[in-house]
């Protein structure tokens, strides 16, 4: 069947108008600080037969629903989108980094996917009608189904929340991090021989066939082609031309393992998403190709993908509320509480790890690809399909609110300003450092209820290695003590004491920090953060005048 | 800085650089030192051992050879748990074939299960020279602070012209947050925010120490743990670099999913002294 001049016209037309929808409604959920991706969804909802199909039937048909050769050239160009997916989304797979994480990540990550694995199983297996099977023949396969999609949490969507929230760079960051990695590697598995139980694809191999092979293929990809490709890798980045070398390297490779798995009778996605954890292994593999391989499959390809989806289904008619509330209870209720006691059981606090629970709760665009594939397998019904995008929208967009919630308390979160209280600033009369430091030590030891003694050894150790008078009339004494939150004083002299500051000047505020023992990059932060405040002669002489404490506290929050 | 130190002796090519290293940082340290030997005792060998020994310029009444027989990393480490060694001192290919890297020869096994401190010499001298760019993995933690601080006693012992204190640091998954946008500029805005933060906590890390004989400086690198450090002291040219040791043993699995030290331990950069 060849494409017609028409059909060619008509098929540049439609994946011109879906670029567009995708780029303009993604670009205006970013402006309300949301995934693009859920705008993407919702563009294909408005120009699919849901919104645009109703309103302009004939104009609706003229561009997407045309012949059948279009048809398929959309549905090729869509399947190639989720392979890219897939590809990318293992690129950022970091084994290492799970098994670096150890227990808490390991109990996270199973706990968080086989608690809402078993409720989705025993939900679907129980009460199939409840939850839209289509076919009661395939009971078994889909309990199996609604488990992994109950199970799954979106890499890209929990990085782009740890990034909102500014924790990526912190522990319980890459906690999140690799226990979603961990989960996406099981939960492609696990959904790979469920579509190669459907028997969709491949040749008709036996199901032991099918399973041996792709474990060989697993282990082979692991184990002997990562450190293939991680030899080759140095050589196409310095010799061949760059970026176009590495790019076709990368999906030459992806392509590859995803027929190889096709072949055998497990989806291709599976095969690109091992290939790319092989290849995103890599330590040669720099940080600008990962990028640039991310936008060139983002800004083109996922767009017309997630826009397909609205144009493959009327969400009004498919819209059911009882399967869409089952599938939103069902899946707070199995990763949150999942996760959440993983993490707890691995040694998380109790907020910790409710906000770990919750940012593991995120399913966005993986849920979607994992929902159109079981679609076009014949394994859901539409009105399911509509339900499991409704819920990997709602835990997306609920997982930054939730997780902020739960992790005020967190360390990262303190900064200089946040530790000010106005019963812990005072005006002193004393003399001396060594009295302005008991002075300080007195104040937070009543307060906290702290050793007195023990926290002055400490503070009196630490200044006698080099004074702190830091210059610019600041004096920050401190010290790591073995306490769980940070806790800090201020004393204004304004006659000054003397304190071997650098600059010779007297210290006229001086600032007692005390950190916890075992977090010893947050004292080097507030230190840091503190001394950048100091900077300005002129802002600091009028924060020294200030008429009294509120007063002091406004001029100091404003440095 | 230690008291007793460990030489697994051997009648190998190096065996003699060694002894006369050991000699040295024995001098140095004013430590004790105890010869471990793995291999059957009789007369003769021990004769021939006590000869090799002298010749590294050990007084021969001070030579204490402890003896045992087994799989070599194994007894070395247990005899040095037996003798209160605190310092292991031994010799490493930089680079081992593939069979052998996988499987383990006996430095890397010392190196990937150390029951002390242990001093790994790529290149022992008979002639020893003493090392003149000394760089540190550290990560502000307290073990750090004490990496640092025995590499400064170190460093003013050697004359060294330099300490470069290295941190890494990586966080993977970055590259997937181009995903919403479809730009880098993001992710490259966040990575120098990072990036400075961590200059940042580097100079305040430095000032804190303040060490004052010996030129120190801190390098951040973004990748890696373990690998930018490999990579960052081969370019400094450094000649010993100190780490902590791995906090438990690692097995064919980080061989396989390699990691921070077994990135360094695949090809060792220089000399390393991995600190217990």
């Amino acid at each position: 069947m060849n494409l017609t001049p028409e059909d060619i016209t008509r098929f540049l037309i439609a994946i011109s108008v879906m670029l567009l929808a995708a780029k303009v409604f993604g670009e205006l959920l970013r402006l309300i600080k949301q995934p693009s991706v859920v705008g993407e969804i919702l563009a294909g909802i408005i120009i699919g037969p849901t919104v645009f199909g109703t309103l302009a039937p004939d104009m609706f048909n003229t561009i997407f629903a045309n012949s059948k050769s279009t048809d398929i050239a959309i549905d090729g160009i869509t399947n190639l989108a989720v392979i890219m997916l897939l590809l990318v989304s293992g690129l950022e797979v970091n084994l290492s980094l799970v098994f670096k994480q150890g227990k808490t990540a390991l109990y996270t990550s199973v706990i968080g996917m086989v608690f809402p694995f078993a409720i989705g199983f025993l939900a679907a297996y129980f009460f199939p009608d409840f939850l839209g099977i289509k076919d009661p023949s395939l009971r078994l396969i889909f309990a199996l189904f609604v488990g992994t999609a109950l199970s799954i949490t979106a890499l890209p969507v929990v990085a782009r929340t740890l990034m909102d929230l500014n924790i990526f760079k912190t522990q319980i960051g890459f906690l999140i991090i690799a226990s979603a990695m961990f989960n996406d590697l099981i939960g492609w598995l696990v959904f790979s021989f469920i579509l190669g139980m459907l028997g969709q694809s491949g040749h008709g191999f036996d199901i032991s066939v099918i399973i041996t092979s792709t474990l060989v293929f697993i282990a082979f990809m692991l184990l002997i082609g990562r450190k293939i490709f991680n030899k080759i890798i140095p050589f196409i980045q310095n010799k061949i031309s760059y970026p176009g070398g590495i790019l076709n390297f990368i999906f030459i490779l992806g392509f590859l393992g995803a027929a190889f798995t096709e072949y055998i009778g497990i989806h291709a996605i599976f095969g690109a998403f091992i290939v790319g954890i092989a290849i995103g292994d890599s330590a040669h593999l720099k940080e600008q190709t990962r990028e640039m391989v991310q936008q060139f499959v983002t800004n083109i390809f996922a767009p017309l993908f997630f826009v397909s989806i609205g144009l493959r289904v009327n969400f009004i008619t498919s819209f059911d509320f009882v399967i869409v509330l089952i599938f939103v209870v069902l899946a707070f209720a199995g990763k949150v509480i999942g996760c959440g006691l993983g993490a707890y059981w691995g040694g998380m606090k109790k907020d910790e790890a409710l906000a770990i629970g919750f940012g593991m709760n995120s399913r966005g665009a993986m849920e979607i690809v994992l929902g159109i594939l079981a679609l076009q397998a014949g394994l859901i019904h539409e009105r399911v399909f509509v339900a499991l995008v409704i819920m990997a929208l709602v835990t997306s967009l609920s997982s930054a609110p939730f997780m902020s919630y739960f992790l005020k308390k967190f360390k990262n979160s303190i900064n200089v300003n946040s530790l000010l209280t106005p019963d812990l600033v005072f005006f002193t009369d004393t003399d001396s450092k060594e009295s302005v430091i008991e002075e300080l030590i007195r104040k937070l030891s009543e307060r906290y209820k702290l050793d007195y003694s023990y926290i002055k050894s400490e503070v009196m150790k630490r200044e006698a290695i080099i004074s702190t008078g830091l210059g610019n009339h600041l004096a920050l004494p401190h010290a790591k003590i073995k306490i769980s939150e940070v806790h800090f004083a201020i004393a204004i002299s304004k006659e000054g004491i003397e304190f071997d500051s650098l600059d010779e000047k007297p210290a006229k505020i001086i600032i007692l920090l005390l950190t916890p023992f075992d977090h010893p990059e947050l004292q080097l932060r507030l230190i840091s953060e503190i001394s950048k405040k100091f900077k300005d002669e002129e802002a600091i002489k009028e924060l020294i005048d200030s008429a009294d404490i509120n007063n002091f506290i406004t001029n100091f929050k404003s440095l | 800085m230690f008291k007793k130190i460990g030489l697994a002796v051997t009648f190998s090519p190096n065996s003699k650089a060694l002894l006369k290293e050991t000699k040295l940082y024995s001098d140095q340290f004013a430590a004790e030192v105890i010869f471990i030997h793995v291999g059957s005792k009789n007369d003769s060998i021990e004769a021939r051992l006590r000869e090799l020994i002298s010749s590294g310029g050990f007084a021969p009444e001070n030579i204490n050879i402890v003896w045992g027989q087994g799989d070599p990393a194994k007894v070395i480490n247990k005899k040095c748990i037996e003798n209160g060694v605190d310092l292991l001192i031994a010799g490493a290919l930089e680079k081992e074939k593939v069979i052998k890297y996988y499987i383990g020869s006996v430095a890397r096994k010392l190196m990937r299960d150390p029951v002390c401190s242990l001093f790994i010499l790529t290149e022992p001298q008979i002639e020893a020279k003493p090392f003149k760019k000394i760089s540190v993995q550290i990560d502000y933690s307290y073990e750090s602070e004490i990496l640092v601080n025995i590499a400064y006693q170190l460093a003013i012992k050697e004359k060294a012209s330099e300490i470069c204190l290295i941190r890494e640091y990586e966080v993977p998954g970055l590259a997937i947050t181009v995903y919403d946008t479809g730009s880098t500029d993001e992710t490259e805005k966040t990575r120098k925010i990072w990036h400075s933060e961590e200059k940042e906590k580097m100079d305040v890390f430095i000032n804190e120490l303040n060490l004052t004989e010996i030129k120190v400086r801190g390098v951040c690198l973004y990748g890696k743990e373990g690998w930018e450090a490999s990579n960052f002291v081969k370019e400094n040219n450094s000649d010993l670099l100190i780490m902590s040791a791995p906090s438990k043993k690692l097995s064919f699995i980080d061989r396989i999913f390699q990691h921070n030290e077994e990135f360094i331990f695949k090809e060792l950069p220089c000399s390393i002294l991995l600190i217990k």
